[in-house]
């Protein structure tokens, strides 16, 4: 039977040309819209090297210090006290880096100048992060703990700076300092936020050592899980050790609010509750963008449901005599809707390939730095689940007005 | 007429009400996008209040994770890069700002004057600072050396605020605290028209200027050193100068980057969000258009024979092409008021604060304008089609 389905909706789709191409434009733009956002959401948050383990990785990405009675606080990334004295020691945790923001620094090569983004990190994220190697290895606890001056560099700093040659071994002045580079990794883009950098460099490699001690910083922190099932006891753990903490100048501040928590959680606490407790607010913000999706399909859906009332009165006999055979009005419902959802896959899969196509120009275009927008299978299956949504949406209303029609009437040619 | 094509309408209410439905969404689209688009362009052509030609920016880091702490050594080492920068002939002239223009973040302070409650953006600058940007001063004057002797500390606003604060009054000599937890006894000495620190595109709002010395220690140090260049120096400048003010302070960072370089920046941080929206809008137009065509379509095919009635009843071809069309322009305007009912609450209950009240009634015109065009060529040939309808073959169609 939905063999026979598919071919009345294929049919009935080169039946009328116009009407199907102008279905057919609406139902790939969508798709394609929500498609491609879904690919730069994906390659935001979702799983990429070198941060392969994100399933077991929490971050520290936002510390609020806070003086609860006078009601001034100082929001942003930590200072390193925090994260040595309280993060580092986690018993939960199977491993802990410390890292700075990345930050853009001038490198001068031949009198021609190279804006470089430089992040401090110590030995423990490069046993974290997945990094792929082009030549030579990667800072170690040794080279953090000698201050010694060395780097990683990502390909895009070598072809700059060195030709594409060899770079190891090579000196690498960056920041009025300078380093000798110790290996070349592939690039990161720049829209991962923990690992992006053009040169990583150890944290005891800083101007000065004042950082130890400030009172602020600009310092996160991966805190790595030996398994999925501790994530929620090291996010237990840190809570239980928020009180205790000492704040180097007590009398301005009394209070510390943070949490480990996914980059989305980060996000979600950020736009929820400003950074103010330490909640999760990731359902929240998953609803909000699925409002927005929804309210994103709201014009095509509703302009898929007009075109396809039109065709039913088209087919008005033809659902005369279905019914005059004796089909229930469910089986018109589901025929339809099957037809419907027909159309839409064949829509999907025109946006898949415009999907491509417009990341591949995005990537070209050089955008988002050093970023390969590609198609993968969560993206894929996403985009499958949107396209079943929205043939169900634009489906289910025609459908219905059709199996009301009259048998008698239908069968005369009368209008809904 | 009127009053029939309303009837004609109303008897397909079903079929169209989810057609109107459609036109008032793509109004509310329509209207989001232009706004924003107008948004932009008003801002665009409102005075900037400086000039970014041969100004370079030196954004200084000074290796802290806050500006709210600074030494005394902190100080001196700014004043010794201000003095180190004196020494090139390349530079006409050099000044330290907390803020640069096109830099992003702000420091924002809401104070309340005589039960009105105003808010600003606040920037700390040196005396030269004038003379970098070339700010045109609308009353008063720019701080001077002089100003050091002075027992008050002197502010200097831009007009809306000298208006939102002041009224039809003379702002200078007024006393005016920029921020509420400061006791400082503080005078308004100059007025300028503007200074849009975010730029051409940025939103228009109240300003004020507090001057910062460098040889005080209870001043914060500029996390910004604006200089102006003699026209056509090279880029090659910059490596020098760096190496200079490096040499002055080995422990802080440097980053150097002409204005015009930083305003291109915050241009493509506007504009390129707003390509990316006109460009779904349009294709959403674009669906919508065809969409309307497909559906004008079928119900003049499904109107055959009223519409071979009328012509059999003597009504020439161009009263058939009205009809249709009258028909689709009463659809229209139905959805269009709808959508407008509802966009008029937006300036009216003060909702989105920050749009000119002109931008949301001119965006609204053109928006309805575009889904009056917009329908009005969907209906062209489904309607064109209506008038070769044939009485004859028409009437005897079942």
């Amino acid at each position: 039977m939905l063999k026979n389905y598919l071919k009345i909706a294929l049919l009935v789709l080169q039946r009328r040309k116009f009407f199907t191409f102008i279905s057919l434009f609406g139902i790939s733009f969508t798709l394609l819209v929500l498609m491609v956002a879904t690919a730069m959401f994906d390659h935001e948050f979702g799983p990429f090297a070198p941060e392969l383990k994100t399933d077991r990785m929490l971050g520290i990405y936002s510390v609020r210090i806070e003086n609860s009675e006078k009601g001034y606080a100082r929001t942003g990334a930590s200072p390193y006290w925090f994260l040595q004295r309280y993060v580092r020691p986690l018993a939960s945790a199977q491993k802990v880096s410390i890292y700075s923001l990345q930050r853009s620094v001038n490198s001068f090569k031949n009198g021609v100048k190279h804006e470089l983004y430089l992040k401090r990190t110590d030995g423990e994220f490069w046993e974290i992060l997945d990094f792929k190697f082009l030549e030579g290895g990667p800072l170690s606890a040794q080279d953090e703990k000698d201050g010694n001056m060395v780097a990683v560099i990502n390909e895009a700093t070598r072809r700059k700076l060195y030709g594409g040659q060899n770079a190891v071994g090579k000196t690498l002045d960056a920041d009025g300092q300078s380093f000798r580079v110790i290996g070349v990794v592939e690039n990161v883009p720049i829209l991962r936020v923990t690992s992006f950098a053009d040169v990583w460099v150890p944290l005891s490699s800083a101007k000065t050592n004042s950082y130890l001690h400030d009172g602020a910083g600009n310092f996160l922190a991966i805190i790595l899980a030996k398994d999925r099932a501790d994530i929620p006891r090291i996010k237990e753990e840190l809570q239980g050790v928020l009180p205790t903490v000492q704040i180097p100048s007590p009398t301005e501040f009394n209070r510390v609010i943070t949490a480990a928590e996914t980059l989305f959680e980060a996000a979600a606490r950020g736009i929820f509750a400003n950074d103010r407790d330490a909640g999760d607010y990731s359902k929240p913000l998953f609803a909000l963008l699925l409002l927005f999706m929804l309210l994103f399909m709201l014009l095509p859906t509703i302009n898929l449901i007009n075109i396809n009332v039109s065709r039913i009165m088209e087919r008005a006999s033809e659902i005369g005599v279905r019914k005059a055979f004796g089909a229930s009005s469910w089986r018109l419902i589901g025929q339809f809707v099957v037809e419907n959802l027909v159309l839409t896959f064949i829509g999907g899969a025109i946006a898949l390939v415009g999907t491509m196509m417009v990341l591949k120009i995005i990537t070209e275009s050089g955008l988002v730095q050093y970023a390969e927008f590609q198609i993968n299978y969560r993206i894929f299956f996403y985009g499958l689940l949107v396209a079943l949504v929205f043939g169900l949406l634009s489906g289910v209303y025609p459908a219905w007005k059709m199996s009301r029609l009259h048998p008698v009437e239908a069968l005369r040619g009368k209008s809904i | 007429m009127i009053k029939h094509l309303f009837k004609l309408v109303w008897n397909r209410k079903r079929s169209n009400l989810l057609i109107m439905l459609e036109i008032f969404f793509s109004f509310i689209v329509m209207f989001a996008v232009i706004t924003l688009g107008v948004y932009y362009a008003d801002n665009y052509n409102q005075p900037l209040g400086f000039t970014y030609e041969d100004v370079w920016n030196i954004s200084i880091d000074m290796q802290t994770g806050t500006d709210d702490y600074w030494s005394p050594e902190m100080v001196n080492t700014t004043r010794q890069l201000y003095l180190a920068l004196q020494d090139f002939p390349e530079i006409e002239v050099a000044a330290g700002a907390h803020s640069a223009p096109y830099s992003l973040g702000n420091r924002t302070s809401v104070n309340v004057y005589e039960g009105k409650r105003v808010e600003m953006e606040v920037n700390e600058v040196t005396d030269d600072f004038q003379k970098v940007l070339g700010v045109p001063l609308l009353q008063g004057r720019w701080f001077e050396k002089s100003d050091d002797a002075l027992s008050w500390k002197p502010v200097i606003i831009n007009q809306r605020l000298a208006r939102a604060v002041f009224g039809d009054e003379d702002p200078i000599n007024q006393n005016f605290r920029p921020w509420a937890s400061d006791e400082d006894d503080h005078r308004v000495i100059g007025v300028v028209n503007d200074f849009r620190k975010d730029g051409e595109f940025s939103g228009l709002g109240n300003y004020l200027f507090e001057r910062k010395r460098l040889d005080d220690p209870k001043n914060r140090p500029p996390a910004n050193l604006l200089i102006k260049v003699r026209p056509g120096t090279p880029a090659e400048f910059e490596e020098r100068l760096l190496s200079k003010l490096q040499a002055v302070a080995r422990e802080w960072s440097f980053e150097v980057s002409p204005l015009v370089r930083m305003r291109e920046t915050a241009f493509k941080f506007r504009l390129i969000p707003l390509i990316i929206l006109g460009l779904i809008a349009g294709f959403l137009m674009l669906m919508v258009g065809l969409g309307l065509v497909g559906v004008l379509w079928q119900n003049v095919t499904q109107r055959i024979k009223e519409i071979g009635l009328r012509r059999a009843k003597g009504a020439a071809a161009n009263d058939i092409y009205k009809q249709i069309l009258g028909e689709l322009v009463v659809l229209a305007t139905f959805g269009l008021a709808l959508g407008a009912l509802l966009i008029v609450q937006l300036p009216l209950l003060d909702l989105i604060g920050f749009i000119r009240p002109p931008v949301y009634f001119f965006s609204m015109i053109m928006a309805l304008l575009v889904i009056y065009g917009l329908t009005l060529t969907a209906g062209l040939y489904p309607s064109w089609l209506a008038t070769r309808v044939q009485p004859a073959e028409a009437l005897h169609y079942d």
